[in-house]
């Protein structure tokens, strides 16, 4: 093989090690060092700077809020089992698997509605600005992804129908 | 000898001596020509094709480190923002874990 070109493969070769360890190393000393919070709630002083008493707040509003969402998640799950045994073995969808269904998508609304009243809570408790930011953030996280499948199932079905 | 000549007591015959020297005229271009040749004599053969030249210039020592030293850092700063955002994420998730209901995930 030409000398030439062999120089330029093995340089190239040399490179990529370079850059690949380089970026490999820092990555994993940088998650290392910063991917270790020390609670559940480190997350929002260091996206939104809350300061000491912001965070002293907003911990309140979560001790109150986690046994309120703990209550409704037993309920869901208690509908939930409700429903599988009332629909059993059968293959058809009576009124009573219709009407846990119901309960459930009630249940579930209640909690999704407790969870942003949450949200807007712990929002107020930050500066406006970050507030603002926090609390989009928020509904793009926990509503968006809704959004997209509710969003994708229209689609599908849409091609679907037109495809009929 | 010809230093006797030179030194000869007789003025005219030293004048006729000197005359008598003959010194051959240059060819043309001749310093041109020295100067050239001894450029080509320093300079290294150019090299055959871009290739060539350009495995000559990455075995140059300096462009070799500085190359090196390039993608080194180009290497920590990609690494250490692509960690940053990875640790953002998990501590984002982590706070997500902690506030959505199990039943709506």
């Amino acid at each position: 093989m030409n000398r030439s070109l062999v120089i330029l493969l093995g340089a190239l070769a040399l490179g990529a090690t370079i850059f690949a360890g380089a970026f490999y190393a820092s990555q994993r000393a940088t998650i290392a060092c910063c991917a270790k919070p020390a609670d559940d709630l480190d997350w929002l002083r260091t996206e939104f700077h809350l300061s000491d008493v912001a965070m002293a707040h907003i911990r309140k509003l979560q001790a109150g809020y986690l046994p309120q969402c703990a209550e409704l998640c037993a309920k869901i799950a208690a509908k939930k089992g409700e429903l599988e045994t009332v629909l059993g073995t059968g293959t058809n969808l009576t009124t009573e698997a219709q009407t846990k269904l119901n309960e459930i998508a009630a249940l579930r609304a209640q909690c999704q509605a407790q969870m942003l009243r949450h949200f807007i809570a712990v929002s107020q408790a930050m500066p406006p600005e970050q507030g603002e930011r926090y609390l989009a953030e928020m509904k793009q996280l926990t509503l968006g992804n809704e959004e997209l499948m509710e969003q994708s199932m229209s689609d599908h079905a849409g091609h679907e129908h037109g495809t009929h | 000898m010809k230093e006797k000549l030179n030194q000869s007591p007789d003025p005219q015959v030293g004048a006729l001596l000197r005359a008598a020297r003959v010194s051959p005229a240059l060819p043309p271009r001749f310093q041109q020509n020295v100067w050239r040749r001894i450029e080509d004599t320093e300079s290294p053969a150019p090299p055959a094709s871009w290739l060539d030249a350009f495995a000559a210039l990455i075995l140059r020592p300096r462009f070799a480190v500085m190359a090196a030293a390039v993608l080194l850092l180009a290497g920590i700063s990609a690494g250490t923002l692509e960690g940053r955002q990875a640790a953002r994420r998990d501590a984002q998730m982590n706070y997500l874990a902690a506030v959505v209901p199990h039943a709506l995930r």
